[in-house]
C-alpha cells in the first residue's frame, strides 16, 4: 500500500478541483452544451485545456507528433462526451482520456519495443546526448530525452501524480519496474537541476 | 558514481512508500553516509522540480483542424464568449484575450434576447412534454443536478457582490434595476426548464437549453459584478 508523503496532495491531474467550483461551474454547463452539439462551448473547453493536454503529449511522445495527437485527443473528447458524468472534473476526465490516446498511439507506433529497458547505462546517459553546446538544455528538454519507458514513468508518476499501481495497469508492466524506471529517470535528471 | 545498496531505495524513501522497518534502517544509514544524503536532497529537487514544470500551449491554433475534425464550422472570430479567467497563461497570440464589459444598452439587449430564448423555449418545451414520454434521464440530465450546487453557490456570491456595489454606491440605481430585472427574466427562464426537465428528463434539448441558460446567468452576474470595479 503507498501511503501518500507531504507535498503529494495536490496534484497536476487534479488541479482541476484546486481552482476552484466556479471554473468547474463554467465547463460543466460547456460540457453539457458540447454534449448537446454546441462546437462554440467545445471550443471553450480547448482553449482551457490545450495547453495543460499539448504539454503532455510532448513530454510523452515528443515535439515532433505533439500537434497531430493533441488534435486526435480532443476529436475523441468530442466523440465520447456523452460518456462524461461529471463525477470527477471535466479536465481529470480529458486528461485519463489523453493518456489513454497517447498509449494506444505510442502502441500502433510501435514506439513500445525496448522501452522498458532500465539499464543504467542507457539512463544514465540519455538526457547528455549531443546538443548545441552553446544552448544549455532545460529541464523539459532533459525529460523528453529519457528513454521511452522512463520517460513515461517519469511524466505519470511525478508531473501528472499517478501512483505505480495506476501506471503499472496503464502501461501493462509490475509495479515493480515502474518503481525501479522511476527511479533511474530521476537519477538521470539530477545534473539537470540547474538549468 | 559511489553507489551502495541504499542508494536505489531513494526514491521509495522520498515517495514515503518504504515500510517501516526499511524506512528506519535508511535513516540510520542517511545519518552517516553523506553520499546518500546528497543523492536524496537531489531526488528531492528533481520531484520539486518535475512538479513545478509550466505547461505550454501548442505553438499553433489547432483548432481550426480540430473543428474542422468534429465536423464544425469554425465559429466567426470573436465568436465565443471568451471569459478571461478561464483562458490559460501563454496562449498563442491567434485570439487576441477579449475583455467583455457590458453597458448598460448591451444588459437590456441581454435581457431582450432572454425573453425571446424563453418564450420560445417554453412553447417547445410544453410541446414536447406533451408529446414525449417520460424516459430514463440521460447523463448530462444527471451530472448537472449534480452541479447545482457549485452553481448555486457562485451566483450567491456574485450577487452579494452586486448587493455591496448597490450599497457602495459603485453601480447606479437604474443599472440595478435593470440588472435585476434581467435575473428575474432568466431565473424565470430556469425554472420554466428545471419544470419541464421534470416532466420530460430525457429531452437533449431542454438538457442544452437549462445548462445555456444557467451559463447566460452566470456570464450576466459575472459582466455586471465587474462593472462594480468600473463604474465610479
Amino acid at each position: 500500500m503507498e501511503r501518500t508523503c507531504p507535498g503529494v496532495a495536490t496534484l497536476r491531474r487534479d488541479q482541476d478541483k484546486a481552482t476552484g467550483g466556479r471554473a468547474e461551474d463554467a465547463e460543466a454547463a460547456d460540457a453539457a452544451l458540447a454534449a448537446s452539439g454546441d462546437g462554440s462551448a467545445f471550443e471553450r473547453l480547448y482553449r482551457s485545456h490545450a495547453a495543460r493536454v499539448h504539454s503532455l503529449v510532448r513530454r510523452m511522445m515528443g515535439p515532433e507528433t505533439a500537434d497531430d495527437v493533441t488534435q486526435d485527443i480532443f476529436i475523441r473528447a468530442w466523440q465520447k462526451l456523452a460518456t462524461f458524468r461529471g463525477e470527477a472534473a471535466f479536465g481529470t476526465w480529458l486528461h485519463r482520456l489523453a493518456v489513454n490516446v497517447i498509449l494506444a498511439r505510442r502502441t500502433s507506433l510501435g514506439v513500445e519495443r525496448g522501452r522498458f529497458d532500465d539499464s543504467a547505462a542507457a539512463l544514465e546517459t540519455a538526457p547528455s546526448r549531443p546538443h548545441a553546446p552553446d544552448v544549455a538544455m532545460d529541464f523539459d528538454d532533459a525529460v523528453s530525452r529519457l528513454p521511452d519507458g522512463a520517460r513515461q514513468v517519469f511524466v505519470l508518476h511525478d508531473v501528472e501524480g499517478y501512483k505505480h499501481d495506476e501506471i503499472a495497469d496503464m502501461l501493462g508492466i509490475v509495479p515493480g519496474t515502474s518503481k525501479s524506471q522511476l527511479h533511474h529517470a530521476r537519477m538521470a535528471l539530477r545534473r539537470h537541476l540547474d538549468r | 558514481m559511489m553507489k551502495d545498496n541504499w542508494t536505489d531505495r531513494l526514491s521509495e524513501y522520498v515517495d514515503g512508500t518504504l515500510g517501516v522497518g526499511e524506512r528506519a534502517a535508511l535513516e540510520a544509514h542517511l545519518a552517516g553516509c553523506v553520499p546518500c544524503a546528497a543523492t536524496l536532497e537531489e531526488l528531492r529537487r528533481v520531484v520539486a522540480r518535475a512538479r513545478a514544470l509550466d505547461d505550454r500551449p501548442p505553438a499553433a491554433d489547432l483548432w481550426p483542424k480540430i473543428a474542422a475534425g468534429i465536423g464544425r464550422a469554425i465559429p466567426a472570430r470573436g465568436a465565443v464568449a471568451d471569459l478571461g479567467e478561464r483562458r490559460p497563461k501563454g496562449l498563442p497570440t491567434g485570439r487576441p484575450k477579449r475583455h467583455l464589459a457590458f453597458t448598460v444598452p448591451q444588459l437590456i439587449a441581454a435581457s431582450v434576447a432572454l425573453i425571446v430564448l424563453s418564450g420560445g423555449a417554453t412553447w417547445l418545451l410544453r410541446a414536447r412534454a406533451a408529446t414525449t414520454p417520460v424516459g430514463i434521464a440521460p447523463p448530462q440530465a444527471r451530472w448537472l443536478t449534480a452541479a447545482d450546487r457549485r452553481y448555486e453557490t457562485t451566483v450567491a456570491e456574485l450577487q452579494g457582490a452586486l448587493v455591496e456595489g448597490r450599497r457602495t454606491g459603485r453601480l447606479d440605481s437604474t443599472t440595478v434595476r435593470i440588472l435585476e430585472r434581467n435575473l428575474a427574466t432568466i431565473d424565470t427562464a430556469i425554472a420554466q426548464a428545471r419544470r419541464a426537465l421534470a416532466e420530460d428528463p430525457g429531452s437533449a434539448y431542454l438538457n442544452h437549453h437549462l445548462a445555456d441558460t444557467m451559463r447566460r446567468k452566470l456570464e450576466l452576474l459575472r459582466q455586471a459584478t465587474a462593472l462594480t470595479g468600473t463604474q465610479s
